[in-house]
């Protein structure tokens, strides 16, 4: 059973990632690819190449996408499995703490003034949701309350705060143009991915993951309530502080390179936990990879279902939300909560 | 080499639950804390733990200030055994022993083979070797307090506190769990401190008695010595006393009951 969910959740990502290579407008056969990577190293002689549109939409189009899917799935999944660890509850998602909200804000703002490619609105996006955590956590310690309720309380407001805060944003904007811009930017989208745009996100995020993966055994304990962490040594309020700085800085640098993705950070450690338990070990690794695999998947949809391309967030809800039912559904109540 | 408390103050908030609390356990005994709902038995235990803080006094744990230590090395010294609780997440009952490792272990280490086997030689040790691969979540409170007192043992530490871990047993169950651990007190040599309700299971398996009354210690001493007359009076009011059993054993029961069979064989 173990080896088997471990085999899957290897086999899968390398499944996602040939599908989302071949699929899409302009498809790429299989054989293709394969002359195209053995070109790249040297190996191309003697065979007839494939287009150059082939080789360019391979380099060019699809793999920054395809790698800027699976990190960013993987972060947010991560996220999602370290989040409802540190707040004890199923439910949670790495948006709780208004991140996203700040993000949203912090792109909609540059928006106004910048065009929607430019490095100035990923910068503003990331600074603002990694601000609003930051809101969250400096309200936390004034509070000296040091239980995860007035965390999420104060998730609640800084969100509200940013929500309300876009929404006046969105009013002010003069031209349909631009109110168009932000909305399309608030749906998420991978279609923007190009090297340039990548590599910082994808430095990030594998960090992120390495680090996460590297504590991830405490957050067994983290699991716990705080007395129980504390008296097994686990200084609890350090090590929140710490695993929601990490996962702050994943979440942000992912929202601000593709708009908001929902319900893969909630629906991913589900998943997970269904295949491999709730040991945290094991299920970061599943999330890290099930989630780049699910969101790569959801892409390589959103790019090929239709002629145009549909926003990302609208796929991931439409297929996470159901998803979740079905889990409801079909497994016990156990591993959903109590 | 004790636990030591000098002029112990603390509370929540504005609000003060412990006044003045001085007390010295000697090492390797078993000291039970009694006392009323609210009167301060928790707080007591959180106190010596340093999950709060105390407004005035301090706190010794073999001579050091617990104001002063690291919680990984007062994790090292106080284990812990909670009341049981389902957790939101379920995990096999190896794992949660295995948290106890957490004080020994780097920050980013995990318990490797050797910890593994020697929980498992824990839960040999406690007679709960089917239960390894049980989820926590799925087996019955009296097994919950078991895999938590499995849990404070592997942790390894000379001092183990234990908030009423009595309290979602059945009748055998508690004796079970309290000879058990007065079993593994003495192999051990471990200090144990234990809030209870029952001052029989006091009398039966504790050396000594700590007694509470609105977070004030009233008397402290060898188990007989303290259980008296005047002092259960004191705590628990006018309706209990001490009694003898047919075998001699000192037990307390309630002075009159009003109804029941006990009355009956009275009035015969």
């Amino acid at each position: 059973m173990k080896k088997k969910a471990l085999l899957l959740t290897l086999t899968f990502p390398v499944v996602c990632i040939l599908i989302a290579i071949c699929a899409g407008r302009y498809a790429i056969s299989p054989l293709e690819m394969v002359q195209i990577l053995l070109i790249k190293i040297g190996l191309g002689g003697g065979m007839v190449p494939p287009s150059p549109e082939a080789q360019s939409v391979f380099w060019q189009i699809r793999l920054p996408r395809i790698v800027l899917a699976f990190t960013v799935g993987s972060a947010l999944a991560v996220s999602g499995a370290v989040f409802q660890a540190l707040f004890r509850n199923p439910l949670a998602s790495p948006d709780l703490l208004g991140v996203t909200a700040g993000a949203s804000f912090g792109a909609v703002l540059a928006l106004m003034f910048f065009p929607p490619l430019s490095l100035a609105v990923k910068f503003s996006s990331f600074l603002f949701g990694v601000a609003a955590v930051f809101c969250v956590h400096v309200l936390a310690v004034k509070s000296r309350d040091r239980s995860t309720a007035v965390l999420i309380l104060g998730g609640i407001i800084v969100s509200a705060v940013f929500q309300a805060g876009v929404s006046i944003l969105k009013y002010l904007t003069n031209t349909y143009d631009m109110l168009a811009q932000i909305v399309f930017w608030l749906m998420g989208s991978f279609q923007t991915a190009t090297w340039d745009s990548v590599w910082s996100v994808f430095l990030v995020t594998m960090i992120g993951t390495a680090l996460i993966a590297a504590f991830s055994w405490r957050l067994n304990i983290m699991s716990q309530d705080d007395e129980q962490a504390l008296s097994l040594g686990v200084d609890v309020v350090k090590w929140r502080i710490i695993y929601i700085a990490i996962t702050t800085l994943m979440v942000a640098i992912s929202v601000s390179a593709c708009g908001v993705v929902g319900w893969i950070g909630l629906v991913v450690p589900h998943i997970a936990r269904s295949l491999v338990g709730s040991e945290h070990r094991r299920l970061i690794f599943t999330s890290a990879l099930l989630g780049a695999s699910l969101m790569l998947l959801m892409d390589t949809l959103a790019r090929s279902l239709f002629s145009s391309e549909i926003p990302i967030s609208i796929v991931t809800s439409l297929l996470g939300a159901p998803f979740l039912g079905y889990l409801v559904l079909r497994q016990r109540k156990e591993w959903l909560g109590k | 080499m004790s636990i030591e408390v000098r002029n112990l103050e603390a509370g929540y908030a504005l609000k003060p639950i412990l006044r003045d609390v001085s007390m010295r356990i000697e090492e390797g005994k078993i000291c039970a804390l009694l006392g009323r709902n609210g009167s301060g038995k928790t707080t007591l235990l959180r106190c010596l733990n340093a999950l709060i803080t105390p407004t005035q006094g301090q706190v010794y744990l073999r001579g050091q200030d617990i104001a002063r230590l690291s919680r990984v090395e007062i994790a090292r010294m106080v284990s812990v055994v909670p009341q049981s609780t389902s957790a939101p997440f379920n995990y096999p009952c190896l794992e949660v022993v295995l948290m106890g490792e957490a004080a020994r272990l780097n920050l980013w280490s995990a318990p490797g083979e050797a910890a593994r086997q020697r929980a498992k030689g824990v839960f040999k040790q406690i007679g709960i070797e089917h239960l390894l691969d049980h989820d926590y979540n799925g087996i019955s409170g009296g097994e919950q307090q078991l895999v938590l007192l499995a849990r404070a043992l592997f942790q390894d530490t000379p001092y183990m506190l234990l908030d009423e871990p009595n309290s979602h047993l059945d009748f055998s169950n508690q004796h079970h769990m309290m000879s058990l651990m007065r079993q593994l007190a003495k192999q051990h040599g471990i200090t144990m401190l234990i809030t209870l309700h029952d001052p029989n299971l006091a009398v039966y398996y504790c050396d000594e008695i700590v007694l509470m009354q609105q977070g004030r210690l009233v008397c402290q001493g060898p188990t007989l010595e303290v259980l008296t007359d005047f002092n259960l009076c004191a705590i628990y009011g006018n309706n209990i006393q001490t009694d003898h059993t047919s075998r001699g054993m000192q037990v307390v029961v309630p002075k009159a009951i009003v109804m029941g069979a006990v009355e009956q064989t009275l009035v015969c």
